[in-house]
């Protein structure tokens, strides 16, 4: 092993091209293709978009010509570049399309809250939230991330894109209405019945079925 | 006639049932709650355990989703098709 070591070409000098740590482009795409697809899939919800998406990230990479002494570094860096282009094209595709979706669970659950009289409004107690056992314990599991990706994605297209930028990747209110060029209380319903499925839909496929 | 409007609504915000603290307890997540909504539902949360557990539940979801997106994104059964793959790196080098 030492031998091989040894015999190992020296990195170039820094300053000359390759920059030392700069990867081949064609490396990424083995390395990072796959991420970086999945990463844009999620939030893009159309394979060949997400497919044009990872390319354009690489273009603008290969032109940002970087270096970097970790891989870890080199994914976080496309990452960021992946996201900009997201947002990009749901600025873009924001000024053709409506993103404001207020059909999806319009009813709110109602089903699970007393309709009439005395308590109106309230659980259904048999109905309501239950306790969620070992919630944390889940996070470590990768089946539970598959459940709760299956049930992201069956919001529909605008809400799950309103909620993904706005829970998985924590971008703030106004920023997202910006881009998408929603009012803040249309985004408001929308995230409510978004989390209101979702919490729903987890509570019926992972934590009802956990012992 | 504002002044009993003001008024009705004012109440209402005191004495949330369980469909408006759901709808509250999300929007709080999103921006501050004006303060007759936030004091009804401060009241409402005392007395009402499914409520409490409601809003703890999608606060986990937003943590969760937030902390391991890691995780989330490498849950999905996808991945770049060859064709794709290769259209990719030739694109690449002829860039280069």
């Amino acid at each position: 092993m030492l031998d091989n070591m040894e015999t190992e070409k020296p990195s170039p000098p820094a300053g000359t091209n390759p920059a030392p740590g700069l990867s081949d482009p064609e490396r990424w795409v083995d390395e990072h293709g796959d991420y970086l697809f999945k990463f844009a899939l999620l939030r893009l919800r159309d394979p060949a978009r997400a497919e044009d998406a990872v390319q354009e990230t690489f273009l603008a990479a290969l032109k940002g010509g970087k270096s970097f002494a970790g891989r870890s570094a080199e994914k976080s860096w496309l990452v960021g570049i992946l996201k900009n282009k997201i947002i990009d094209h749901f600025r873009k595709s924001s000024r053709e399309t409506c993103f404001t979706d207020l059909e999806f669970y319009g009813d709110e659950e109602s089903d699970r809250f007393i309709g009439d009289g005395l308590g109106k409004g309230g659980w259904i107690h048999e109905l309501g939230p239950q306790e969620w056992a070992n919630a944390g314990e889940s996070l470590d599991n990768e089946l539970f991330w598959k459940t709760y990706r299956d049930c992201a994605v069956k919001l529909p297209k605008n809400v799950a894109a309103v909620f993904n930028l706005r829970e998985v990747d924590g971008m703030a209110s106004k920023e997202i209405c910006t881009v998408l060029n929603i009012s803040e209380s249309n985004l408001w319903v929308m995230l409510h019945r978004a989390r209101m499925a979702l919490r729903r839909c987890l509570e019926t496929n992972w934590f009802g079925k956990q012992t | 006639m504002n002044f009993w409007n003001n008024l009705k609504s004012g109440c209402a915000n005191l004495s949330p049932n369980c469909q408006d603290a759901s709808r509250a307890q999300s929007e709080a997540l999103d921006h501050p709650l004006p303060p007759t909504k936030k004091a009804g539902l401060w009241l409402h949360l005392r007395i009402c355990k499914w409520c409490r557990r409601y809003g703890h539940q999608i606060r986990f979801l937003r943590t969760a989703a937030h902390e391991h997106h890691d995780e989330l994104t490498e849950a999905a059964p996808y991945q770049l098709s060859p064709e794709a793959r290769e259209r990719i790196k030739q694109k690449l080098s002829s860039e280069k």
